[in-house]
């Protein structure tokens, strides 16, 4: 993401350990079952997606709309169709009830920290930056990480090209047509121009790179050492002692009078 | 005098292709020579230096069978595309990426960075600068840098120009002269007017890939004239033989087509893009759009062809144009890649699409003028391969066959001559040329002065999002030809 | 079971699969936009987020691909900052592996709309699976689950079977995979000739 943003402590953690950190929290948040704990647990993880991540406010809160549409859509459909026994409302196929009303809720709070904590990496994290770290710490091989290097580097310039052969059709008349048949046509059609250009370039790139006496057998030197600093401490600390407070907090004063929220 | 590469008796066979397309090919190089391949396109230059330097078979599974090839102790490749050979996002990072392969340790490598920079010329003032961020001419001077770091003996070099505007070929080929020194150079190129004086050796191979001739310049060009002329070679003096012996038949033109616009303005996410104050242009025009890269002249057609948003008065034939429906069967706009133009699996079908509308095929006419089409591009025998298997030059034709069988009025082209032969470059401006004797107006986005002082009628100068000069040639022809040359460089 | 993948199958494989991640996360939006009917239209639309890995593999043809291609799909989709957050990676990974297992089942020799079908739907298995574990699906009202799956399958076989296969058999008329599949031992000995 190209957005511009000051770079601050969480741009500096070992990629691979911030990988492997949120990793581990994604299991660790399916393993929650308790709903007040799943409230506490959203609010320790946005506290650092809402202020650490150096990108400005306005920018935060522009990414932060569209995950309201999905804690609201990951919500709905459970709320509206999961059983449950204590009814709340029940209009035709519609059964709310309490239990449903709060699993919906619960799943809409996962969803949520689901895509604060992916954005959360990604917005500091440079691509590069990662990729050598995967290298050099968990010994990823060079001919994979390469290889996603330079699929990172044409995304804009796939983009770019996606919306010019939108153009192109456009101008044949591919799209004037509405419809399903012409929304079928293409489905089929704009993917070929692009796979087949994505194909030849990166077989290009592939020789290009082999001329350059890559080989990924060998051994290699690396122009960027990524390596670990206290900031990794602090990143780790902040999750094991803002968790745990999260949990002592649920446990201790519950905001709803649930806990398991499965049936 | 030793040979630094050479193969013997080569055959390469591509898959699914019926013949051979060398046959026993025997062909050696010294040691600090500099070499220029020529030949039609499809005749085997670029697929023999990938030989030479063991990229087939190594890296390109392309079958071979020779009693020997000699493949260069240390070699480097600079490529066509700009787009295509780099693996890194920044400037740095991507000659990095060959120190690594080499192992230099990491200590070394930012002042080797800086180092071989310089060779090529590329004065950044940061070297961690975005690739995306260079001119075509710098990302070449790039790779040129990049393979100097391999510390080559032979440098290969695969059309490294044929994307690449005139000032970025200048620059580049001024590069590989300063580097060449002690280095062997074996170019395949089909721009050759600013490396005569350097190559001392030119072979020319025939369209079946067999040798034609070898020699130095002067050779060539006294006893071999006619086939870089029939091969479809840029040679100096080209242009001036294309024009003596090609005089303009004078047609009476159809007057009828008119295009008017006022306060016109282009816009991208909701930003002006592009403006043009005021322009009247009739039936019998063709405007040559010059410009810097990023000034604005793709976007200008993306405006009037209303793929973009805009805003102001545009008329044809004085009916106001809002949106894209608006320019049926009135405007057409070729893009520069022809194959993001294509949607069918064949020529014919692709001439014939835009016909179709829903209608029945099978009609008389539409046939006949299909025909007529294909035949006046010469595509007729080709009318059932799929689009993707004609050569550069034909799909160029093809796309802007199925521009004229709309009979636009107002015909839009994104620099239909860039990287063709000139063969194929003379024919599609013949081919426009006629078009608008027929009363279609031209505008065309070029770079080639060439074509600015052989066929534009007029010019429009493109200068950060705004057009800021409009001159009719015919008016003050001397002055605007001087004019042109000193804008575009 | 990567040993055997070279530099150009690699990169040809990410740099498509990559291209399917820029689909997919148009594709996302789109899929929240259907969601909140409730009456899961949503998942017949599915299926697209598993066409990367059959699709690659029926242009390169070799072990490992599919797997590889799901993970850079959900990868790129990731690294473009997708709604779906880290779970992409997640269920990239299931996903490739489930329909990766099916190809290996066929040892990799066969190529056609039945083998690719069957592994979009062991694709959907696999994302099921974790459904169950992250999405709570089985406490949906027996009904309303039934029509979740029955969707979700239906658009994996339209998707992951039919649609990739329709574009690869276009490409291949193009003649760009020609580039990516090795030569044969007929062109070999026609040098002889």
């Amino acid at each position: 993401m190209n957005t511009a943003f000051k770079e601050n402590w969480l741009h500096k953690i070992n990629p691979s350990l911030k990988l492997l950190t949120i990793s581990f929290l994604f299991v660790f948040a399916i393993t929650i079952h308790h709903f007040n704990f799943m409230i506490t647990f959203t609010l320790s993880v946005s506290i650092l997606f809402i202020f650490c991540t150096g990108h400005p406010y306005k920018h935060i809160l522009l990414f932060l709309l569209p995950f309201l549409l999905i804690f609201l859509s990951t919500a709905a459909s459970m709320i509206l169709f999961g059983k449950g026994e204590t009814t709340l409302y029940k209009w035709g196929i519609l059964h709310i009830t309490e239990e449903s009303l709060y699993r919906g809720l619960h799943l809409g709070l996962r969803a949520l920290t689901f895509a604060m904590m992916g954005l959360l990496f990604a917005l500091t994290t440079k691509p590069v930056q990662l990729f050598y770290s995967l290298m050099q710490q968990l010994k990823l091989q060079p001919k994979y990480a390469y290889s996603f290097m330079a699929a990172i580097r044409l995304i804009p310039i796939m983009i770019e090209e996606l919306q010019t052969i939108r153009d192109a059709h456009k101008v044949r008349g591919v799209q004037t047509q509405k419809g399903m048949n012409s929304l079928l046509k293409s489905i089929k059609s704009l993917p070929i121009p692009l796979l087949s250009q994505s194909i030849r370039r990166a077989f290009r790139i592939a020789v290009a790179m082999e001329s350059k006496r890559f080989n990924s057998s060998n051994e290699r030197t690396f122009y960027y050492q990524v390596g670990f600093s206290h900031y990794d401490l602090l990143f780790i600390g902040y999750f094991i002692l803002s968790i745990s407070l999260a949990y002592l907090f649920a446990i201790n004063f519950p905001f709803f009078p649930v806990s398991d929220v499965r049936y | 005098m030793a040979y630094i590469t050479s193969v013997n008796k080569l055959r390469l066979k591509f898959p699914d292709e019926k013949g051979l397309l060398f046959k026993d090919l025997t062909l050696s190089f010294k040691k600090g020579e500099k070499v220029l391949l020529l030949g039609p396109s499809g005749c085997g230059k670029s697929t023999l230096i990938q030989v030479l330097s063991g990229l087939i078979p190594y890296s390109i599974d392309i079958p071979i069978k020779s009693e020997n090839i000699q493949i260069p102790n240390s070699w480097g490749f600079v490529f066509q595309d700009p787009d295509s050979q780099f693996c890194m996002p920044f400037v740095d990072e991507e000659i990095a990426f060959v120190l690594e392969n080499l192992q230099v340790p990491r200590e070394e490598m930012p002042e080797r960075i800086n180092e071989l920079l310089d060779m090529v010329g590329l004065q950044l003032e940061d070297i961690h600068t975005s690739i995306q961020a260079l001119s075509g001419g710098m990302k070449q001077r790039l790779a040129i840098a990049s393979v100097l770091a391999l510390n080559p003996d032979v440098i290969f070099l695969d059309e490294p120009t044929a994307l690449i505007d005139e000032e970025g070929t200048e620059q580049i080929w001024n590069t590989v002269k300063n580097i060449s020194r002690d280095k062997t150079i074996i170019i395949v190129e089909h721009k050759i007017e600013q490396i005569i004086d350097f190559v001392d050796r030119v072979i020319i191979f025939t369209p079946d890939g067999e040798l034609l001739a070898d020699g130095n310049m002067t050779y060539i060009f006294s006893n071999y004239k006619e086939e870089l002329k029939k091969y479809g070679i840029w040679y100096p003096g080209a242009w001036e033989d294309f024009k003596r012996e090609n005089n303009q038949k004078t047609v009476s033109l159809r007057n009828d087509n008119e295009v008017h616009l006022k306060n016109f303005h282009g816009y991208r996410k909701k930003e002006v893009k592009i403006s043009l104050e005021e322009a009247l242009i009739h039936s019998g025009e063709w405007i040559a759009v010059n410009g810097q890269n990023g000034a604005g002249k793709s976007t200008l057609l993306l405006s009037l062809m209303q793929l973009i948003k805009t805003s102001g008065d545009y008329q044809i034939n004085e009916q106001s144009i809002k949106k894209l429906a608006d320019l049926q069967r009135k405007a057409y706009l070729v893009f520069q890649n022809p194959e993001y133009q294509f949607i069918t699996n064949s020529v014919f079908e692709e001439i014939t699409y835009e016909l179709k509308g829903g209608k029945e095929i099978n009609n008389e006419y539409f046939h006949k003028k299909a025909n007529d089409l294909l035949t006046i591009f010469g595509l007729h025998d080709k009318q059932h391969q799929h689009p993707y298997h004609l050569s550069l030059g034909e799909k160029r034709r093809l796309s802007v066959a199925t521009a004229f069988i709309q009979n636009p009025k107002l015909l839009l082209l994104d620099e239909p001559t860039f990287g063709q032969d000139a063969q194929n470059t003379f024919k599609l401006l013949e081919l426009i040329e006629s078009e608008r004797q027929k009363g279609t107006i031209i505008i065309m986005v070029t770079h080639d002065l060439n074509i600015v002082q052989h066929f534009a009628t007029r010019v429009w100068e493109v200068k950060e999002g705004r057009v800021i000069s409009d001159r009719k040639k015919n008016e003050t022809k001397k002055k605007v030809e001087e004019k042109a040359y000193e804008y575009s460089i | 079971m990567f040993k055997g993948l070279k530099l150009t199958d690699i990169l040809v494989t990410i740099v498509i699969s990559i291209g399917f991640g820029i689909l997919y996360k148009i594709w996302g939006p789109l899929y929240y936009a259907v969601k909140p009917l409730g009456l899961h239209l949503d998942q017949l639309i599915y299926g697209m987020w598993f066409i990367a890995a059959t699709v690659a593999f029926l242009i390169i043809r070799k072990p490992g691909i599919a797997l590889l291609a799901e993970i850079a799909a959900s990868s790129g989709e990731f690294l473009m900052g997708s709604e779906f957050g880290l779970e992409v990676l997640f269920y990239g990974l299931v996903q490739g592996l489930f329909a990766e297992l099916v190809l290996m089942a066929f040892r990799y020799k066969r190529f056609d709309l039945l083998v690719v079908s069957i592994a979009g739907i062991s694709s959907c298995i696999g994302s099921l699976i974790l459904d169950f574990y992250k999405g709570y699906v089985g406490d949906l009202s027996t009904w309303n689950l039934i029509l979740y799956i029955g969707f979700r399958f239906i658009g994996s076989i339209l998707f992951t079977g039919v649609l990739a296969v329709a574009i690869v058999k276009a490409l291949e008329a193009t003649g760009v995979t020609k580039l990516v599949r090795s030569s044969s031992q007929k062109d070999h000995e026609a040098l002889n000739q």
